[in-house]
Formats: structure tokens, sequence, C-alpha cells
């Protein structure tokens, strides 16, 4: 299948992936790459690796912040409908207890912060990690299927401002991988 | 392979996994001496009052002793836990929960303590309604034409009670023998075996463990009212010493760790992983001590409530709201960012700051027993003197021998624990 020529007439050069056979190699490969100050890069693998994510270099996940924000959210909201609803809108003693008794609210406030705390996280790892995504240039790649099987891959996309072709392919090489495949656009 | 056996010789070498030789001896014997000196303060501020300062005293001193035998209590559930799910992580500080757990007789000396304080006052004061009881159906004159005594009395007798008292001892004695002879043993003859039998024995003991603490608490906290009961007052008192257990050997790791011991043993990640068990279990202590208020509020049960409405008038009052926000609100806050999690210092205060919240968290359970009193200066005495004793007999332990299991089978996995979250 011939790949659609771009504006300028030459197949698109997206980046550049490396083959590794298991993940102590694709994790020091990746430890390579970090060091050497690239940016633009990813690894892909049939399952989560353990301390990947220090060897590839990544920030603290974002997440948790959603997750706070939408918790003290689904609190306030809680206490805001409590008050309102047994409070002021609709004043009716039940069991003789207090009409605004923050005992009884509490369940409330629990279960709005958790779910509030839960659909933010959603929410936020959604915005953070740019899914949903309907197509990345890698599913293109036919060698790279196998990274949902039983090879190891790194790529380093040509948007990195550090790229050039060939420094890569022998940063790549001697990083230790088996194979280094294009990928286009 | 290579890599975790440079591990083990680092992390197994003596000035890394012994404290010097009479190392802490000063401080053991001053704490054990103060500590007595301020129990025999409560016994005589006691017997030199009135009935009532007696009854304080008592109920004070019973405080204290009930934290002082859940402390150990909870390290035991803790090894067993830690047996049974044959966890890697924890091999190098498993021996700091046995330390605690080896406290064991002080904790059961503490409560016979009780037993002996009360029979003493009972026999100095008059007979009577008033007569300094910690429980009150023992006293004759309290439970005249009680109904819900006749109806409770099968439970309530002292055969029942202090047999089921020597019960408890028997088995917690016996389980914590058993779980400190397999580890020591295998310190000194490396028999892997050591582990599979521990791990035998704890698959018979945590169902013992639940039961006799559960009993405990209703037999030695709950019956101080016995117009009262609670289903969760057994889960309320395993969540506050696995919170009392928890942050005293967390507190003993981070020491050891300044003191320049267990290199590589107690490392950023076992720290962060110990702090997610305090944590998780502060917020447990949470759930199930609202849990237990909100249900009694809620159903209006009058023999259920008369319990609160004591805690909730007078001083009382201040520690319904003090112990809460002491105990769970600044603990979550303050627990809940990962890097706090994982600094020594932080997670030492907060252990500090724990152990203080969980000792008022039992004042505020048993000391408004004494019907119409307020805060007492013997109060301070009594729940502080038991409390420096198990400090020294803590001390004490710890310094007596190495500091990790040395020939644990899972050590290896243990040294080279992560945390990917």
């Amino acid at each position: 299948m011939a790949s659609a020529p771009d504006q300028t007439g030459a197949a698109a050069l997206w980046g550049l992936a490396a083959e590794f056979s298991d993940p102590a190699a694709v994790s020091h490969a990746a430890e390579a790459v970090r060091d050497a100050g690239y940016t633009r890069w990813d690894v892909l693998a049939p399952f989560p690796i353990h301390g990947i994510d220090k060897a590839m270099g990544l920030k603290p996940s974002r997440v948790s912040f959603f997750v706070g924000f939408g918790a003290f959210l689904g609190l306030t909201s809680a206490i805001l409908m409590q008050g309102w609803m047994g409070g002021i809108d609709y004043k009716i003693i039940v069991g003789g207890k207090p009409l605004l008794a923050w005992e009884q609210s509490m369940p409330i406030m629990f279960e709005l912060s958790i779910l509030f705390g839960g659909i933010a996280a959603i929410l936020g790892m959604f915005l953070t990690n740019g899914l949903p995504m309907w197509y990345h240039p890698v599913l293109k790649t036919p060698a790279l299927s196998r990274a949902s099987d039983d090879k190891f891959f790194v790529v380093i996309e040509s948007a990195d401002p550090k790229f050039d072709r060939a420094g890569v392919e022998a940063m790549l090489r001697g990083a230790g991988a088996l194979n280094v495949e294009e990928v286009e656009r | 392979m290579s890599h975790s056996h440079a591990h083990a010789d680092l992390a197994l070498a003596p000035d890394n996994v012994y404290l010097s030789d009479n190392a802490g001896r000063s401080l053991w014997m001053g704490l054990g001496a103060v500590g007595l000196g301020l129990v025999a303060v409560t016994v005589l501020g006691g017997i030199t009052g009135d009935a009532k300062t007696a009854s304080i005293a008592l109920h004070a001193y019973h405080t204290a002793a009930m934290y002082v035998m859940g402390i150990p209590l909870g390290a035991m559930g803790v090894v067993m836990i830690l047996h049974q799910v044959n966890a890697g992580w924890s091999a190098t500080l498993r021996r700091q929960f046995e330390n605690v757990m080896r406290l064991m007789p002080v904790g059961i000396a503490a409560i016979i303590g009780s037993f002996v304080l009360q029979a003493v006052f009972v026999r100095v004061f008059p007979a009577g309604e008033k007569a300094p009881y910690l429980w009150n159906w023992m006293n004759p004159a309290y439970i005249d034409g009680d109904p819900l005594y006749a109806a409770k009395w099968p439970y309530l007798t002292l055969w029942r009670f202090y047999g089921c008292a020597l019960l408890y001892f028997a088995i917690w004695m016996g389980l914590s023998s058993a779980l400190w002879n397999y580890s020591t043993r295998q310190d000194a003859d490396g028999d892997r075996w050591h582990t599979a039998r521990a791990r035998k024995l704890s698959a018979v003991g945590l169902p013992l463990f639940a039961f006799t603490t559960a009993f405990a608490a209703f037999d030695w906290v709950m019956t101080l009212d016995f117009h009262w009961f609670s289903t969760m007052f057994g889960v309320w008192y395993f969540a506050g010493n696995m919170v009392g257990c928890l942050a005293t050997t967390l507190l003993v790791l981070v020491l050891l760790r300044s003191f320049g011991r267990l290199h590589v043993c107690f490392t950023d990640e076992h720290l962060h992983d110990m702090s997610k068990l305090l944590f998780g279990f502060t917020v447990f202590w949470a759930y199930i001590s609202f849990s237990q208020y909100f249900l009694i509020w809620y159903a209006m049960i009058p023999e259920e409530t008369l319990f609160f409405i004591v805690r909730r008038e007078g001083v009382w009052n201040y520690l319904a709201w003090g112990v809460p926000i002491g105990h769970f609100i600044v603990p979550f806050i303050l627990l809940l960012p990962r890097p706090w999690r994982r600094k020594r210092g932080v997670v030492g205060l907060m252990c500090v700051w724990l152990l203080a919240m969980h000792a008022l968290d039992y004042f505020w359970f048993i000391r408004p027993e004494v019907k119409g009193s307020g805060l007492h200066w013997l109060d301070a005495v009594g729940v502080v003197g038991p409390i420096l004793v198990l400090a020294g007999a803590l001390v004490r332990q710890v310094a007596s021998g190495p500091l990790v299991p040395l020939k644990d089978p899972r050590l290896g996995e243990a040294l080279g624990h992560t945390n990917t979250i």
C-alpha cells in the first residue's frame, strides 16, 4: 500500500522507532534517550513496565490536582445542596432532628466528594493524556503492531527540536536497538 | 542477583542493624521510673481524696491501661497480617512490629492493674451507689433493681468477666511468644521454614485476634456503662489500635534511621508505604468512629444516645470536636501530599501527634463515665504514667537485639522495594 505523498512530494517522516526484545533493554534505552535531552518521544510496550516513568524522566501525573479540585467541588455542592433543601426550601422535621444538622449531611458530603473526585479523575486523565485520539502514526507502521504482542519500542518524533535522522538512528543503535524503523506521518 | 547481594551485605553490617551496647539504658530506666512514679501518684491521689477523686484516678489510669494494652495488640495483628499475605516489602521492618508486639506483658500488667486498683479502691471507700467502681455492674448497690442488668446478667458476671480476661491474656501471650520465637530462632539458625510456620500460625491467630480484641473492648470499655451497647465497638478498638501501633512502630523506625541505623533497610520507599498505612488507618478510624456516632444519633434509642449525650456536655464537648479534628482532619491534610509522606521529619511529627490524639480518643471514651466531673490534675498524671512505662519498655526492647530479621528469606525483596505510585 503506497503512502500518500505530502505537499512536497516526499513521504513525510514522522519519527524513528527502535525495536527492543525485553523490558530491561527498553528501560536502559529510555534512560539513554532521556539523558540525551529529547522531549518528544515515547516508549511502546505490551504491558506496564515498573520504573519506566523514572527511566523516561516523566513528571508526576497532574491528575491528582483535578481529583482534589473535584472532591472540593463535590464537598461544597453537598453542603450547599443539603443546606438549601433541608434548611431553606423544604423545612420538615424528621425524627426530631435539627433542620441543619451536619451529621445527616455527612454521608452526602462524603459521597459527592467521591463522585465528583472520580469524575474529575476521568476528565483530568483525558485532558492530560490527549485521549480520545482517533489516529496516530505508529498505528500505520506494521512492524510496530508487535508492541501489543512481544516487542518493545522507543519512538522519537521528527518534531523533536534535537531530531536529526542519522544522529537519532546512531544513538538508538548504540542503546542496543535490534532494528530501527521509519514511521510515516 | 549480585546487585541484591551487595545490598544485603551493606544492609546487614553490624553497625547498621545493632544499636551499641547499653544504648538507651539511662533513657528506658528514666522513662520507667518516672512512669511508675506517676502511677504511684495516681494511686495515692485516688486514695487520699474522696470517692469521686478515686473514681477519676481509676478512670484516668484505665484510659492508659487500654492504650498500653492496645498498642502491642495492634502490632501483633500487623505481624500476623504481614505473615499471612506473605509480604515481601516489609521484611526489614517486621522486627520493629515484633518489638512492639513483645510488650504484650506490659499491656496485660496494665489491665490487671485496673482490676487490682478497682478492688483496692472499693475496699478503701464506703460501699454504696457512689463507690468508686470502674465497672458499675460489679457494684451491688448500683445494679439493684436495674431491668437492663437483669436482662444482661449472664454476660455481666465476675466469673465470665475474669475468666474471659484470662483466656484473652493466654491467647495473646501464646500467639505473641510463638511469633517472636519463630522470628528470633530464624536469626540464629536461618531455617526458612520458620517463616512458613509463622504463616500457618497467623491463619489461626488472626480470627482469634479479631474475636478476642473485640470482646476485650466490649468487656473493658463498653461495659463501663453496661446500659449502652454498640455493635461496631470491637472495630473501633481495632482501628484505634492500628493507628497507635503503626504510629509507634513508624516512630521507632524514623528514630533508628536518624541514629544512623537501618540504611537500605528502611528507605524512603518503605517510609512511603508505612505512611500510606498510617494514613489509611487514620481514615478508617474516622469512618468507624463517625459511623458509630451517626447510627446512634439517627436511631435515637434512649439507652444508646445516653452515651453520647454525656460526652457532648461540658468540657467533654470540646474533646468531642477536638478529637475528630486532631485525629482525622489534621493528619488527613498533612499526610495527603505524596512528597510529605516521604519526609521523615513530617511523618515522625505526625506519629507523635497521632499517638497523643489516640490517647485523647480513649480518654474521651472512658473518662466521662465519672458522671458530673470536669478535668482534674489526676487525669494528666494517670494517663501519662503507664504510657511512659510502655515507652521505657519499648526502648529497652528495641535496644536488646538485631533491628531486622537477619535471615528472613524475603529480605532481598524488601531491600529492593520501590513504589510505582
